[in-house]
């Protein structure tokens, strides 16, 4: 309880502060110390729990009785889910992605992480204080996944890859990534002007995944796209990037949403159950990132923070994107909700009225129980990958949907208990003037109706607006998954989320106050 | 005071509600000029008689003649008959979202009886007539309740029917207010509108009505002149009733 409430200090501290910079756009150094003073606060809060583990992480043979952080559904949870099981108490954390379990590493609430080499390279470089076993976890082939069945794409990959091997391309391309300090970003790949009449190969990766597959400056890119790019090239075909989750690719590509997987799939057993490998096309190991002893960190002015995580490379156009997204996603997604809300409620009030619609208000019904009784980001996953499945629509289009459906279900329940509450009486006055139903729903009772639920269907918008943070999941970028962006490059959680957050809390502001006028003109009308 | 015009005819007009029966059986000719008083104890199916007259209750059985047209047979438009057969409640129910001027506007220029400007017209004319001309722009809410029964009366008045039906249209007033109230029906009254009015005011029904009907237990117990009605009640079940009410 004390410790919730420090947090929510901590968080309302700089929340406040964060503000206050964006004012006047200058981040003094008594401010710089605050922040330290409240990240101090929060792993003193996490150490506590840490503690029981005890002895550091030092080789291979360590790892039993320790807590291990992972990917979600990568080669090393894959491998380390077998300790799980030994009965020396090692516990598995599995993160989104891998700038997470780093994250939790530096602050203490798990002993190890266990990613792919290069990826773990880049994080070490970036943050002062961790470091890579030199013993290696595990040795592994990456190759591409196609879906079972598709053998034809395989025997096309296979044979472009080959050339490529032969005429050096592959060599230059992976020494360009992860070669050595002077190889590296010695060779760019170049698109080749070539006639690109195959189609489009559309190549689903999770952009979180350095030097594999990343974003900069604001486009994806990385070993994988390069190679991706060259075989495209040589296949005549047109390249279409879908960023997802990572444990999201396999399904997408089962359900064809994705025709081949690039992001650093090392070749299993377990996988090749559920896809087709192409050949390997890089090789690299699992390794072990751990923390040194009395880690702190090297400390960056909080004005270095905001310039790395906002300002170079113009990244704060993620957070910009983003909120583009956001809004677009919202705005639209309310016109779906009033448009298909007041209709549902329309029906559902006639028939329990006049007793008619008896098919469309059973319809309504199960589309109210079914939406209302599952989770949006649910619907929003299988609307992308089921209904959608072999449709090619845009994602925001997919979002603006998923979104609208579910909330013309919030909608029509409010509308509904509106319309009840209308007195009976002003409907029995209009019908005996004359007006049939349908003039006395929308010339009486919808109008009152709406007066009196406008601050209800506002308030539902407002948790719209919340909700659609999620849309990430789609690999979609709104304002959330832009402040993610940001954090995978810079590994940096604190001041992205804060940020992203504080944008969230100035619409839902902004909105609130506007419902509050609207709610006391309201009032005022009448009299 | 009625000539031989034919209103409304109710045959045989029963009516239940999930087997429970209110109505069982009443017939009646209701003529032009015709104001008829309906009386009887709490729960006796006033309401839901009035409410049968134009289907704002669908009858269990039996007839309801408006002009000659059968309202219980399905194929006739009762939106079109409603237009016809002005209808007040108890509690006013006027529509607080709309300034006093718009409540009696709305059905004329809804159901292109009238333009705008003629609504408007008609409208500013019937409030003078009621004395209310200062409210043409107020809403309801601040409006006593004689001033809402009298614009209910006339927002009905609007569509220009040819009967009114009342539902104990001075039930819900103040007692102050009554009497503007029934003035205004009186003077209806007197410019042969034909009306049907369910009331707990004796001296109403004895001095405006030219009939008055008893109903008790779902039935018409008895139906006579207002004289007949008040000084010679040959039903136990009315004297008795008259006895508590008077
Ligand atoms: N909609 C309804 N559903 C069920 N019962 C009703 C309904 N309307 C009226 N009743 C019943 O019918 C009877 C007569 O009601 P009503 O016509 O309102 O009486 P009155 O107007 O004479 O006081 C009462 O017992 C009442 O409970
Ligand atoms: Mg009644």
């Amino acid at each position: 309880m004390k410790k919730l409430k420090q947090r929510l200090l901590c968080f309302f501290a700089a929340a406040g502060f964060v503000l206050g910079a964006a004012a006047c756009g200058n981040a003094s150094n008594e401010a710089g110390e605050t922040n330290a003073a409240g990240s101090a606060t929060e792993t003193q809060a996490t150490e506590e729990a840490g503690n029981e583990a005890a002895g550091a992480v030092l080789s291979v043979d360590d790892l039993p009785g320790k807590r291990i952080g992972v990917q979600l559904g990568t080669t090393g949870d894959s491998y380390v889910s077998d300790y799980e099981s030994d009965g020396s108490g090692t516990a598995v954390e599995r993160y989104n992605k891998g700038a997470d379990a780093v994250q939790a590493l530096k602050q203490g609430k798990i002993d190890c992480v266990i990613i792919d080499e290069e990826p773990a390279l880049n994080f070490v470089e970036q943050n002062p204080g961790l470091r890579v076993l030199p013993e290696e976890f595990t040795l592994e082939d990456y190759a591409f996944v196609v879906g079972k069945g598709n053998d034809g794409l395989v025997e096309a990959v296979n044979a472009a890859l080959g050339e490529l091997g032969e005429e050096g391309v592959l060599d230059e391309i992976k020494k360009n990534y992860t070669g050595t300090e002077e190889e590296v970003g010695s060779y760019l790949y170049e698109k080749q002007d070539v006639e690109r009449s195959n189609g489009t190969l559309v190549v689903g990766t999770n952009a979180e995944f350095p030097p594999y597959e990343y974003y900069e400056n604001g486009s994806i890119t990385g070993l994988d796209m390069d190679i991706m790019q060259a075989v495209c090239d040589k296949l005549g075909m047109e390249m279409k990037i879908e960023d997802m989750a990572f444990d999201s690719i396999i399904p997408a590509i089962s359900t064809g949403k994705v025709d081949i997987g690039a992001a650093g799939f090392t070749v299993t057993e377990e996988r090749k159950k559920n896809v087709n490998f192409t050949d390997t096309y890089t090789t690299s190991k699992q390794v072990i990132i751990v923390a040194d002893a009395g880690n702190a960190g090297a400390k960056s002015s909080f004005a270095d923070k905001l310039y790395d995580n906002f300002v170079k490379e113009n990244r704060y156009l993620y957070l910009l994107k983003g909120l583009g997204s956001t809004l677009v996603i919202t705005i639209f997604a309310v016109m779906i909700g009033i448009v298909l809300g007041f209709l549902i409620a329309v029906v559902r009030t006639s028939h329990d009225r006049t007793g008619g619609f008896v098919i469309l208000n059973g319809i309504c019904r199960l589309y109210l129980t079914i939406v209302r009784g599952t989770p949006v980001m649910i619907q929003l996953l299988i609307i992308y990958y089921v209904i959608f499945q072999s449709v090619n629509v845009g994602k925001t289009l997919v979002a603006i949907i998923a979104f609208g459906l579910n909330s013309a279900a919030y909608v029509a329940e409010i509308v509904r208990s509106g319309i009840m509450a209308v007195d009976i009486g002003q409907f029995e006055a209009g019908r005996s003037l004359g007006l049939n139903y349908k003039q006395t729903m929308s010339a009486i009772v919808l109008p009152q109706a709406i007066k009196n639920i406008l601050p209800a269907l506002c308030n539902e918008f407002i948790s719209l607006l919340k909700e659609t943070s999620i849309s990430g999941y789609i690999g979609l970028m709104d304002l959330t998954k832009g402040g993610d962006i940001i954090r995978s490059i810079t590994y940096e959680a604190f001041l992205p989320l804060i940020v992203v957050a504080v944008v969230y809390l100035l619409m839902v502001m902004g909105l609130s106050r506007g419902v509050s006028v609207l709610e006391r003109r309201l009032r005022n009308n009448e009299r | 005071m009625s000539d031989n015009t034919v209103i409304l005819e109710v045959k045989d007009l029963c009516k239940s509600f999930d087997g429970h029966e209110v109505l069982k059986g009443i017939s009646t000719t209701i003529r032009k000029g015709d104001v008829l008083a309906l009386i009887g104890p709490s729960g006796c199916g006033k309401s839901t008689f009035l409410r049968s007259l134009n289907l704002l209750e669908t009858p269990t059985s039996g007839h309801v003649l408006f002009e000659g047209t059968d309202l219980t047979d399905p194929s006739v438009d009762i939106n079109q008959v409603r237009e016809k057969i002005g209808m007040v409640f108890q509690q006013f129910n006027l529509f607080p979202n709309m300034t006093v001027r718009e409540n009696i506007m709305l059905a004329p220029v809804k159901l292109h009886k009238m333009t705008d400007v003629e609504a408007r017209k008609e409208a500013d004319e019937l409030l003078a007539r009621i004395g209310l001309s200062d409210k043409a722009d107020a809403y309801p809410a601040s409006l006593s309740g004689g001033q809402k029964q009298r614009i209910a009366i006339v927002r009905s008045l609007a569509m220009n029917p040819d009967i009114i039906l009342f539902d104990e249209p001075t039930s819900a007033l103040d007692p102050e207010m009554v009497g503007e109230v029934l003035s205004v029906m009186k003077e209806l009254a007197t410019t042969g509108m034909t009306m049907v009015v369910v009331t707990h005011e004796m001296g109403f029904a004895r001095e405006v009505a030219n009939r008055v009907m008893f109903i008790n237990d779902g039935v018409i117990q008895e139906e006579n002149t207002p004289q007949e009605i008040f000084e010679h009640p040959k039903s136990p079940r009315l004297r008795d009733f008259l006895s508590k009410v008077l």
